[in-house]
């Protein structure tokens, strides 16, 4: 490996959180609500990833997306857990993609218990795929700087320099 | 007649129809201007179902792209997590393996460091060094593990 020991790495505690234990339909199923839920965790994780291109400095943003996706999950279950397993079990059995296409009566049912136990609309069309403007308190990142090599020095000035003298090579064949 | 032993054959009473000599040139059911209309209008319409189906699909393309991307921030933190959670079993690994080696330095080749890498960016490991302490079915499982769904 390329990381040396005295290198920076989180630890294991540092990296061990209760993580979300679903499958891939409830996370289809619950995934724009859960964008709009956890909508400045998210966008302050993956500016963070962009910005810093290094997975060390982004552990603690990642982490709150993780308890965010905990809470939302724990509190659809709380209130709308007939629901919600009804849509993503159409989910899971819609199509090879999970589309979501085929589920719009139970979807609407979810919808309706969204609204009404945890007050959120389902966002537009296009919300996560469009711009969008993330007021962050992190400080934009630098690079560490980069020492050049010291410069080498410069070559002789030919012109004043004197002609040099030729001379033939003892080689004892002449 | 009878007394031949065979009948004799012989047109019919009111004799054979007139000889067709002239060219049959079948009726026509629809002219250029018919064909040409139920042309355009067939296109036409194809095109308007063409526009309406195009716009559904883009709808649905789009609320799948919205759905995946507003999960990714979820599946990356965990996956990251797990990245730099391998990462320091390997060195941890490495270090238990290599403690007998005299000039042995973790992390380089005989003290010399693997990249150059002078403004200490992150380098995502090669696979190779990912699964430097894998058996070869774990990484080829780990790697094909798509395949199995």
């Amino acid at each position: 490996m390329p990381f040396k020991n005295d290198d920076y790495l989180p630890s294991y505690e540092e990296l061990t959180v209760p993580e979300l234990q679903v499958t891939s339909s409830v996370l289809r199923a619950g995934a724009h609500h859960f964008g709009k839920y956890c909508d400045e965790q998210s966008k302050e994780f993956m500016l963070c990833l962009q910005e810093e291109k290094d997975p060390r400095k982004c552990i603690a943003e990642g982490k709150e997306v993780t308890r965010c996706g905990l809470e939302f999950f724990g509190k659809v279950k709380q209130n709308c857990y007939s629901e919600f397993t009804k849509y993503f079990e159409c989910i899971d059995h819609s199509d090879r993609q999970m589309s979501l296409k085929h589920c719009r009566t139970s979807q609407a049912l979810f919808d309706n218990c969204m609204k009404e136990k945890l007050g959120q609309d389902r966002p537009d069309l296009g919300y996560f795929a469009s711009r969008r403007i993330h007021h962050t308190e992190r400080p934009k990142p630098q690079l560490a700087p980069h020492p050049l090599p010291e410069r080498i020095p410069d070559p002789p000035n030919f012109k004043t320099a004197p002609n040099p003298k030729f001379e033939r090579p003892v080689t004892g064949y002449n | 007649m009878a007394s031949k032993g065979y009948k004799q054959e012989m047109p019919p009473p009111a004799g054979y129809g007139p000889i067709e000599w002239a060219k049959q040139i079948p009726k026509k059911k629809m002219s250029g201007i018919t064909q040409f209309g139920l042309f355009i209008g067939f296109t036409g319409l194809s095109w308007v179902g063409f526009y309406y189906q195009k716009r559904r699909h883009c709808k649905d393309d789009l609320e799948m792209r919205d759905a995946r991307l507003a999960v990714l921030p979820l599946l990356l933190a965990e996956r990251n997590r797990l990245l730099l959670k391998q990462i320091r079993e390997n060195r941890d690994e490495e270090n238990e393996l290599m403690k007998n080696v005299d000039g042995w330095v973790t992390g380089t080749l005989w003290g010399k460091p693997v990249y150059h890498n002078i403004r200490d960016r992150w380098i995502d490991p090669s696979a190779d060094e990912y699964f430097a302490h894998c058996k070869y079915w774990e990484r080829m499982y780990t790697v094909h593990d798509k395949l199995n769904h």
